[in-house]
């Protein structure tokens, strides 16, 4: 028994496993002043058209594996067209200088990296977030917020 | 009102815990920093909690962890974590959030990873999720054998936030680390249950039970999993053998009253039900089961009787102060009024309950969800009787608790209340589109199935309509649609047979 189970159960079986999706989370160092971003200004960070942030430090951009698919997700989102589209947009031989582009193969590396630099900003599933880097919102809104532009499916 | 001696239990939960100990004795030794420290001035106190744990969290004797969770915050009033535990686990929501409020009011007697802990217990009561999770994350990192915590996390995770892998994930690291470990396996086993790998489930309760064959929750929890199933003799007979364990087991008392109502056996349902009743002593669990026995004369198409007794109980409830379900039981007796406007009346007591005096007595949550459910009934009950303008006044009243919400039932009542809008104005694709956004509830399966009917998607309709005649559970939503459901597959089947034969 478990009774707080026993007044949520449903069996769903064929439609459990896709009906929950993911939010993820835009994360920055904790010691980074910014709290919000909008999706515009997120993309111009993709697209490496802001380089720094507002107090100078450089940005380093802290993805999954391109291929994966929180990384093709976010770039759809962020970018606006598909993935196809937009992924090379994280390759432009140009970006090794400016809001260099890191791959991580875990959520928890992209949060070590996030956690050890101070400029840089990483996409991660928000149910690994931890308290070694900060979420911030964007467009005013946080994952689980009604209408949070980065909720999966 | 508690008649039974603390001391008693305080006894066998010490008894349970040296067996328990015993048990564990090949496992790793746990250091005294494996699990997260509990900072109480008395020892009594300290003895209570985690008796309360023993009782709740491993043994779950529901009743009795409560009992001494609140011996623990009486002995020192506080105690911080002690009253985190009481507001975390009640199923009372004025107790929730009078004791979330007094573990915030005294959280500094508590060490730092306590009050990480009493911030994840806080914060998923009250919508802040992405605080609770990285609490949750920061204390699984730093107290990875800390194995209640584990399983505390990975039961809300799959109970709570659908985050199955994630759950399973936890619950599966832990079983690892011991084998042993049979709370986390009986939580897994619902994770599994829920999240479509259902075939899984079985096993675990096999190994489950074997391993402790003298205790009630195993065979409880084998009849849960085997009722949701759909396989009613098997969840009896588990049951049954978890009350032939301890006849005081009240879970498996009500278990076998809902399965009897399950089947269609009102009489016998109603005869254990009020069993369960006499052997429960938390007030809100008595509400809440005199909620099921009421509901049994709906199932049997008796709708004067049900709403007679749902009535006394309304009086109850009222008088414990019981406001969410007041609610609830008004928002019952509106989904089985086959009178709109009648129903109607019901919804305006429904939020009656939850006005005013209710604000100083609830979580925000709690109140919001329900408040949410008696819209989105609303809506439905309005575009049922084609009364489309009404139904577009409810539903901005949802919409605007939709946009400052975080809470995923009142986004999903909202999406859900929507699509039956948009089913009252013919637009179909979408209709399903926001139905599908609220994918437990049997009302909105109900008509997401009509839905895809009307807009040609025949094999999809059935799907759905499966999906929805598979659910077992005692929802009062599930009663109201599920039968349906079963019928017209049902007749759907004879007329193939039928056609087949021609």
């Amino acid at each position: 028994m478990r009774n707080r189970w026993c007044i949520v159960c449903v069996l769903l079986l064929s439609v459990a496993s896709v009906a929950f999706g993911t939010d993820y989370a835009i994360v920055v160092n904790p010691g980074n002043p910014a709290r919000a971003l909008s999706l515009v200004e997120l993309g111009k960070i993709f697209k490496a058209k802001t380089t720094i942030w507002p107090d100078g430090k450089g940005i380093t951009l802290v993805l999954r594996e391109p291929n994966s698919p929180g990384t093709k997700f976010i770039l759809e989102k962020v970018l606006g067209g598909t993935f196809d589209e937009e992924k090379a947009v994280l390759s432009d031989p140009s970006r090794k200088t400016v809001v260099p582009v890191v791959f991580a193969e875990s959520d928890e590396e992209v949060m070590r990296i996030v956690g050890g630099n101070a400029g840089a900003i990483g996409v991660i599933d928000v149910y690994n977030i931890t308290g070694g880097v900060k979420v911030v919102k964007i467009d005013d809104k946080q994952p689980f917020d009604p209408g949070y532009i980065l909720k999966g499916r | 009102m508690k008649t039974r001696n603390y001391f008693f239990w305080m006894v066998i939960a010490i008894l349970v815990a040296s067996a328990v100990a015993r048990a564990q004795e090949s496992a790793p030794a746990a250091s005294a920093t494996d699990t997260i420290p509990v900072t109480t001035h008395s020892t009594l106190a300290q003895h209570a909690y985690e008796m309360g744990m023993v009782q709740r969290e491993d043994r779950l004797f529901v009743d009795e962890g409560l009992e001494f969770f609140r011996q623990a915050v009486k002995a020192d009033p506080q105690f911080a974590l002690g009253h985190a535990a009481l507001g975390y686990f009640t199923a009372d929501p004025k107790e929730a959030k009078q004791e979330s409020a007094l573990a915030v009011k005294f959280i500094d007697n508590a060490s730092p990873d306590e009050q990480l802990l009493i911030h994840w217990m806080n914060s998923t009561k009250n919508g802040e999720t992405v605080v609770a999770i990285s609490a949750m994350n920061d204390l699984l990192a730093k107290y990875p054998n800390d194995k209640r915590l584990g399983n505390l996390a990975g039961e809300w995770l799959c109970a709570y936030q659908g985050a199955n892998e994630r759950g399973e994930a936890v619950l599966s690291r832990l079983l690892k680390n011991d084998p042993r470990y049979y709370p986390a396996m009986n939580n897994l086993a619902y994770c599994y249950a829920l999240s479509g790998q259902p075939q899984l489930a079985p096993p675990l309760m096999e190994q489950y039970v074997a391993a402790l064959p003298n205790e009630p929750n195993p065979q409880d929890s084998y009849g849960e999993i085997m009722r949701m199933l759909g396989d009613y003799p098997a969840a009896l007979e588990h049951y049954k053998k978890a009350l032939q364990i301890n006849p005081h087991f009240n879970a498996s008392q009500v278990g076998v009253a809902s399965t009897y109502a399950l089947m269609g056996d009102e009489r016998k349902a109603r005869a254990q039900y009020l069993v369960a009743i006499e052997g429960t002593r938390e007030r809100s669990t008595q509400i809440g089961y005199r909620i099921l026995y009421a509901m049994t004369y709906y199932r049997e198409n008796k709708p004067r009787l049900a709403r007679e007794e749902f009535e006394k109980v309304d009086s109850e409830a009222h008088v414990a102060g019981l406001t969410v379900q007041e609610a609830e039981i008004h928002r019952a007796m509106a989904l089985f009024n086959p009178d709109a406007a009648s129903a109607f009346k019901d919804l305006d007591e429904a939020r009656e309950d939850l006005s005013a005096t209710s604000k100083n007595n609830l979580l925000p949550g709690d109140r919001d969800n329900e408040l949410a459910l008696i819209l989105q009934a609303r809506v439905f009950i309005a575009v049922n009787a084609g009364k489309i303008e009404a139904a577009q006044r409810t539903l901005k009243l949802l919409e605007n608790m939709a946009q400052t919400s975080r809470s995923t039932p009142v986004q999903e009542a909202y999406h859900s209340a929507n699509g039956a809008v948009l089913f009252a104005h013919g637009d179909y694709a979408s209709a399903i589109a926001e139905l599908q956004e609220d994918p437990q509830n049997p009302l909105s399966l109900q008509l997401q199935a009509e839905a895809q009917t009307k807009a040609g998607q025949s094999a999809d309709a059935r799907k759905t309509l499966e999906t929805l005649a598979a659910i077992s559970d005692e929802r009062m939503e599930t009663a109201f649609a599920a039968p349906p459901a079963r019928v017209a597959l049902k007749r759907d089947a004879t007329r193939t047979t039928q056609g087949g034969a021609n």
